[in-house]
């Protein structure tokens, strides 16, 4: 196998780090670009693990124009990319009756402006390449919708019909678009959960366990791998069997 | 073959090419629409195609739909716009 070069948003949460091992496990020929913003200690980390093989660049992704340099720093460094991972996101939930404006603006840049500009920013490089993947992380709530979602919910849903709508705009050009939606994972945020409430979540979980960073980035390393070159549009539930 | 003549079969080879179009480069007429009824019969997926090829290319960029509609009327426009931007004419 060739160099493939693999670019994640979102690279200093729990997801992501296992995005990034995932893809660094899977070949020595892989390079994974590591996107952070605010916080990036674990991925500094990782980084320095694997110096040839992997590297850190400070990213807004509610930016246009940090889009257009990041894109411009990897493409300086490769000259190409493989595998777009739309990882990044937040939460900040409340009823809708009381939720800031704010909060609606954040959320909803964050985790679907992000992926309009991260599609952008690469698919000129794909389209050239007349390859690549890219892999967007929705979410469970797109589908399940919970009460004090609605930023979260309508962002991820959002997710979901861009990565369709776009899947058939570039299927001929030999780029596939898909979307991830993972359920209870073992993130960051659960971990700050008391334990009545994590029981309360597994118990809504037929497997009785909340899922594994690892069983999420694995399914992304398969949709972003050469044979899933028929895969377009789909998404993928990683939930556990809730719905 | 003077030089526009070659930057007109480099550009319908690089459509043929780009495009994955099932004719050849010397079946395309210089001033065919691209796009419309009696046209080449592109759409809107084949012209960013275009787009991305002509900046890769020759470093012409289409900022903007409006010049995309001008730029990709037909080879002629495209072989047009992109000698003017190879060589801009002197002040």
């Amino acid at each position: 196998m060739s160099l493939r070069v693999v670019f994640i948003t979102g690279a200093n949460g729990g997801l992501g780090q296992a995005i990034a091992r995932a893809f660094l496990a899977e070949s020595p020929d892989n390079f994974v670009w590591l996107a952070v913003h605010s916080r990036r200690d674990r991925a500094d980390e990782l980084a320095r693990s694997a110096p040839d093989r992997c590297r850190c660049l400070s990213l807004d992704v509610v930016s246009r124009e940090a889009w257009q340099q990041a894109v411009a720093e990897m493409l300086g460094v490769h000259a190409r990319l493989d595998v777009l991972v739309n990882n990044a996101g937040i939460h900040e939930d409340a009823l809708l009756g009381t939720m800031p404006a704010g909060s609606w603006d954040r959320v909803l840049a964050t985790n679907l402006d992000s992926v309009f500009h991260g599609c952008q920013a690469v698919l000129p490089t794909m389209i050239s390449q007349r390859s690549g993947r890219i892999v967007n992380l929705s979410s469970l709530s797109a589908l399940l919708a919970p009460a004090g979602q609605t930023n979260y919910a309508a962002a991820k849903a959002g997710v979901l019909a861009l990565t369709q709508s776009l899947a058939k705009e570039v299927a001929r050009i030999g780029i596939t678009v898909n979307a991830i939606c993972p359920g209870y994972i073992e993130t960051d945020a659960l971990a700050q959960m008391g334990e009545p409430e994590r029981k309360a979540i597994q118990a809504r979980v037929p497997m009785r366990r909340l899922g594994r960073p690892a069983e999420v980035a694995a399914a992304v390393r398969f949709l972003a791998c050469p044979e899933a070159g028929y895969i377009t549009g789909s998404m993928l539930k990683i939930d556990g069997g809730i719905l | 073959m003077n030089s526009i003549a070659t930057l007109t079969q480099d550009i319908k080879q690089m459509m043929v090419e780009n495009l994955m179009l099932q004719s050849s480069a010397s079946e395309i007429g210089d001033d065919q629409a691209l796009f419309g009824p009696g046209s080449l019969g592109l759409d809107s997926v084949d012209a960013l195609q275009l787009v991305v090829a002509l900046d890769k290319k020759y470093g012409l960029k289409i900022p903007d739909p409006d010049t995309a509609r001008q730029v990709l009327q037909s080879v002629k426009t495209m072989t047009d716009s992109v000698a003017a931007h190879l060589n801009p004419p002197s002040l």
